[in-house]
């Protein structure tokens, strides 16, 4: 089995820093498609950049990552083939505000992939069904909810059918009573194998859905392993301490 | 009362004095009409490339170069008076060509009005959150793509107000118009005038015309605005 892994990010000392303050600092890692990979960590540690990095939002400083075997850093890439199969979803939602709901699903598939208006609109529509939103279609952002909102970013991600998702804090503005409905709509994508890559302080949901978790720490990953390993038997002398916090 | 009856008639009525300020207002419309496409389509223009050369980490050459070219132009335009812009528009630069005054306004007007407008929907872009970018780009569209579905129809929102204002001032600023012998309402008011020897009626005319086209021209930008607000409701 473990031979047969596909490696979809092949991450090779990604460095970044921002002016003298160095963020991340050579990271290797590797995301293998189907996985679930969580990451923690505490404020500032760059598991944010992290992130951010993997769809380019932040541009490396060094290093170099790898998608699918072809390397989205090289400068004469084009980096919107390489987005439009990583969606992400972002801690603020970022529903575009001067569009509906359908149309802040169907701008992308049309714009980018140029599906016909009624081909969108009906996939949207079905994705739509499928988190229990389906008469929000026609409301504009403002007047969702902060957990409707962020299951429409999920669902509008999904639309572009993408090889991975990447979560990026995506309950850390929720109330708490909104954050179980985000996570349940994450449940099922991780059930259906999607291959994803969560920010996240949710440690209950890290142990339960990732098949992996994340340490990083100074802008380095200080420890990697199970869920029941990460949690039960952490080793790193600063994931004993910040776990000793946050549970 | 019988006096000013006259005076009314010898204004307006008499040897259709009334054309001066039709044909002026004509001009007028004609002039803040095009001049505020052609203000908006450069204020956008130079409003990208500006927020561009402002937000991006290291903006290539192509890049600093156009923002060098808009920063000149922003000083210079903004830095002198609409009429001196007019009088070089007419005598220098198309002192030797024939063409229509009316087209000389238009341009210096619209030129004019860009410099602010330019200004004004930057100030917009920047007021939109970076979050609304960043998801565009995300879903894998390009940076036009996500400017001009995203980004600018949120910040031309943001400043409907002071666009509104700007137009106003456009509006009223083509009063210079005289300068070059276009006959535009304050140019016909005042030839009137010239005629009649009475300058009360023909100049609060044309005060009382201006009046009712900004308010006009007002309330377009409110009910433009209320429009533009459906996604807040």
């Amino acid at each position: 089995m473990s031979a047969e892994k596909q490696v979809l990010f092949d991450i090779k000392g990604l460095c970044k820093s921002f002016g003298k303050v160095q963020v991340l600092d050579h990271i290797d890692a590797q995301i293998y498609k189907g996985e679930v990979v969580v990451i923690i960590g505490p404020s500032g540690s760059g598991k944010s950049t992290f992130l951010r990095s993997l769809n380019l939002l932040e541009m490396p400083t060094g290093g170099r990552i790898l998608f699918e075997g072809k390397d989205m850093t090289d400068p004469r890439a084009n980096i919107n083939e390489y987005r439009q199969k990583i969606g992400m979803v972002f801690q603020h939602f970022n529903l575009f505000a001067n569009l509906t709901i359908l149309e802040n699903m169907t701008l992308a598939p049309m714009k980018v992939l140029k599906k016909s208006k009624e081909e969108a609109e009906a996939e949207a529509m079905q994705l739509l069904k499928r988190v229990g939103l389906e008469e929000k279609a026609n409301a504009y952002p403002a007047q969702l909810s902060g957990g409707q909102k962020q299951r429409i970013a999920i669902v509008r991600s999904l639309c572009m059918h993408p090889d991975v998702m990447l979560f990026d804090e995506p309950t850390s503005a929720l109330d708490p009573e909104m954050v179980g409905e985000v996570l349940a709509v994450m449940r099922d994508l991780a059930l259906e194998g999607m291959t994803m890559v969560i920010v996240t302080h949710e440690m209950g949901f890290a142990r339960e859905v990732g098949s992996r978790v994340l340490f990083v720490d100074e802008g380095k990953i200080k420890e990697e392993n199970t869920p029941a390993e990460f949690f039960d038997h952490p080793r790193h002398p600063r994931l004993v301490e910040f776990l000793s916090k946050v549970i | 009362m019988e006096d000013l009856k006259i005076r009314f008639i010898t204004n307006f009525i008499k040897d259709d004095r009334w054309k001066y300020f039709t044909n002026g207002l004509e001009t007028t419309y004609i002039v803040s009409f095009f001049a505020i496409v052609l203000g908006v389509v450069i204020g956008v223009l130079i409003a990208v490339v500006r927020s561009t050369a402002d937000t991006i980490e290291r903006p290539n050459l192509v890049i600093r170069i156009l923002n060098w070219i808009c920063r000149i132009y922003l000083t210079v335009i903004r830095g002198t008076p609409a009429m001196i812009q007019l009088l070089i528009m007419y005598y220098i630069i198309f002192g030797s060509v024939d063409v229509s005054k009316r087209v000389v306004a238009i341009l210096t007007f619209g030129i004019n009005s860009g410099a602010y407008v330019a200004e004004i929907i930057r100030s917009g872009i920047m007021s939109v959150d970076r979050g609304q970018f960043e998801a565009g780009r995300s879903l894998g569209l390009n940076y036009v793509q996500t400017m001009w579905y995203i980004v600018i129809p949120q910040a031309f929102k943001n400043v409907l107000p002071a666009l509104g204002n700007e137009f106003i001032t456009l509006l009223k600023e083509t009063s210079i118009c005289g300068y070059i012998a276009l006959t535009d309402v304050t140019h016909g008011a005042n030839t009137v005038r010239s005629q009649t020897y009475d300058p009360y009626l023909p100049l609060f005319g044309a005060a009382l015309i201006y009046l009712i086209s900004v308010s006009f021209l007002s309330a377009l930008v409110t009910r433009m605005e209320r429009r533009l607000r459906v996604n807040e409701r």
